[in-house]
């Protein structure tokens, strides 16, 4: 499956309107996702990783479980 | 009903396992009815949810009988919570999604409201429309209908606030007294 480049945009809508932006990078049938927080992002109002993960998974045509997804809040 | 809360991380979009939350049944109009109102930590969440009581009673005779603050944005209501609601409200308004985490919550407090047989209104901001969406699929019940309003809410000033609640109203209405047919089983 490839990229649902609409919807994809419009998740990148979503978290940009809690001043956060999504970088995304498929390789294959996995991906590494990291979530960058801007000024003014409040750390609460991003939704679980689980949440996120299915979140993303149709848009990015992989798996959830496939997703490394990188929260600002992770340990370096 | 409430002994156990919903993770609303657990399951996966259409899990078939859990099923689709079917609605409660809904009231043929709402004089008379005792409203719950269940608030998120978000500002002018509170506000708006008390415009809209405001205006439910002066024009359509509804009486609030509780208003409880959830003590997380980010997780849905806690089960001693939803239980007040069930046992002192006839219909619940819930309130406001205006973040990705607090619209996702928001939407896991109207199924776990409508699972108990209490109809639920829920209002988000429509910029949040892909969290409030995908919890749902996550619950089992895509296509659940909630009510939007323009983002950001946080910013509005009360007369802002009264506005938008105003505007929001005769869909809450509609919520509360009519069978959505997207969400039935």
């Amino acid at each position: 499956m490839s990229i649902d480049q609409a919807q994809l945009d419009q998740l990148k809508q979503t978290l940009q309107a809690d001043d956060y932006r999504l970088d995304v990078d498929v390789q294959g049938d996995s991906a590494d996702v990291a979530i960058v927080a801007g000024p003014d992002a409040c750390e609460e109002c991003l939704v679980p990783k689980p949440l996120m993960q299915s979140m993303l998974a149709p848009v990015l045509g992989v798996q959830p479980e496939s997703i490394r997804l990188v929260y600002p809040t992770d340990p370096a | 009903m409430f002994d156990t809360i919903i993770d609303p991380t657990v399951g996966a979009p259409g899990d078939a396992e859990r099923g689709r939350t079917a609605l409660a049944t809904r009231p043929a109009d709402l004089a008379g009815l005792r409203l719950g109102l269940l608030v998120n930590t978000k500002r002018n969440a509170a506000d708006f949810l008390e415009e809209v009581s405001g205006l439910l009673a002066d024009r359509y005779g509804v009486i609030t009988t509780l208003t409880r603050t959830k003590p997380s944005i980010v997780h849905p209501a806690p089960p001693e919570m939803l239980d007040e609601l069930r046992g002192e409200s006839d219909v619940v308004v819930v309130g406001v999604g205006d973040c990705g985490s607090c619209s996702a919550s928001a939407v896991a407090d109207g199924l776990q409201l409508e699972a108990a047989g209490i109809p639920a209104a829920v209002i988000c901001s429509d910029a949040f429309r892909v969290s409030a969406d995908a919890m749902a699929s996550l619950q089992g019940t895509p296509g659940y209908e909630y009510v939007t309003t323009a983002h950001p809410v946080a910013s509005l000033s009360r007369d802002g606030v009264r506005e938008r609640a105003e505007q929001a109203l005769p869909e809450i209405v509609s919520m509360l007294t009519r069978h959505a047919v997207a969400v039935a089983s």
